[in-house]
């Protein structure tokens, strides 16, 4: 019995599974030379496709820069002169993309204030015929 | 007459449960072959030299014929127009990953990350003074998150070529290499934040703006306010 006991459990080897890294760690020993001389050639691949990316992305920072300083001249400009403007402009940059939104609206703002002027007037009005 | 109204009673159920199965199995059979198109859908967004590979090595392992059918209608199945029968997607994601060389798994392999591989999206607003302190974190997470994503476990089970050695390579290379990018993402960040800072400040009042932080897993939309001595 004690003999079919030591036939059941190995000796010598974990009994709890193999873990995320043992697999990957088996995979990468595993790799024949010429998969380990391709791992090697994109690794260095890679590492000189993130460095241009890097490169790439400083640009489009550099040129995003550029057309912001365009739009805000043209922003101030329109500011000066125009009293209802809306500017929305988006920027590839080195990260994603930026958004701008300038937007001036006097006409919102009068129609607001004759809207409450009308407001308060409307229930004057009211109070004052309740009075009578 | 009750056995025999026990009788219809099994009978409807029967068929009540014959129909119902033959309806799921066809819903089953229509997920999986929209499974199987989407999949390919992910494959065809490779860049164009990558792209021309796949094509080349396609026309060496299925023939001519195979080649300039799948050259010809390749755009159709990219958009949806025409979806691929069984044997395309067998032979584009089962057959054709076991003679791809290292370089073109990796690139397939990328695809399939960015498009299955769980991502982390985030919408914040943050001032321009203190945008550092709530981005780092999300940033952080999005580094740690390409380190570890895996797969889903249907897909892995689906494209077994991903258990072999030199996908399992593969995978750990690009995990770093994901993790980088999204790591040199916070270095262009400075520059990005002083862009819009002097934007912010030379713009007129009302000036509103956001930026979408791209990350190979993950994107954060940033909404941006003024510093805190502008309220």
């Amino acid at each position: 019995m004690d003999d079919e006991n030591d036939e059941l459990v190995p000796q010598k080897q974990s009994l709890f599974p193999l873990t995320a890294d043992d697999i990957v760690d088996n995979a990468l020993q595993s790799l024949d030379e010429q998969q380990a001389k391709e791992v090697t050639k994109k690794a260095a691949d890679e590492v000189v496709r993130i460095a241009v990316e890097k490169r790439k992305a400083e640009y489009r920072s550099d040129r995003a820069q550029d057309e912001m300083r365009n739009l805000i001249n043209n922003a101030n400009l329109l500011d000066d002169k125009v009293a209802d403007y809306k500017i929305n402009s988006t920027f590839e940059t080195a990260t994603g993309t930026t958004t701008v939104e300038i937007r001036k609206s006097k006409t919102n703002t009068t129609l607001i204030i004759i809207g409450v002027v009308v407001i308060v007037l409307l229930l004057t009005l009211m109070l004052v015929f309740m009075k009578w | 007459m009750l056995y025999l109204l026990l009788l219809i009673f099994i009978s409807l159920v029967g068929v009540f449960y014959l129909r119902h199965r033959a309806a799921s199995a066809n819903q089953k059979r229509l997920t999986r072959s929209q499974e199987n198109a989407n999949l390919l859908k992910v494959l065809l967004e490779l860049d164009v030299d990558s792209l021309d590979d796949l094509f080349k090595l396609y026309q060496v392992e299925f023939g001519e014929s195979a080649a300039r059918y799948a050259r010809n209608t390749y755009q159709k199945w990219k958009s949806g127009d025409v979806r691929p029968n069984k044997q395309t997607f067998r032979r584009f994601l089962i057959n054709l990953p076991r003679v791809m060389n290292f370089d073109l798994k990796c690139e397939v392999l990328r695809e399939l990350r960015e498009a299955y591989c769980p991502r982390g999206e985030y919408d914040v607003t943050v001032s321009i003074d203190d945008w550092k302190s709530t981005l780092t974190p999300l940033i952080e997470e999005i580094v740690q998150r390409a380190t570890t994503a895996e797969l889903p476990q249907s897909l892995q089970r689906r494209l077994t070529w991903l258990a072999e050695n030199d996908a399992t390579a593969a995978k750990v290379l690009l995990a770093e290499s994901q993790a980088r990018e999204t790591g040199n993402a916070m270095t262009l960040l400075e520059k990005e934040f002083s862009n819009i800072e002097e934007l912010l400040d030379n713009a007129p009042r009302n000036t509103r703006i956001s930026h979408v932080l791209k990350l190979p897993l993950g994107s954060i939309k940033v909404h941006i306010t003024r510093g805190s001595e502008d309220g």
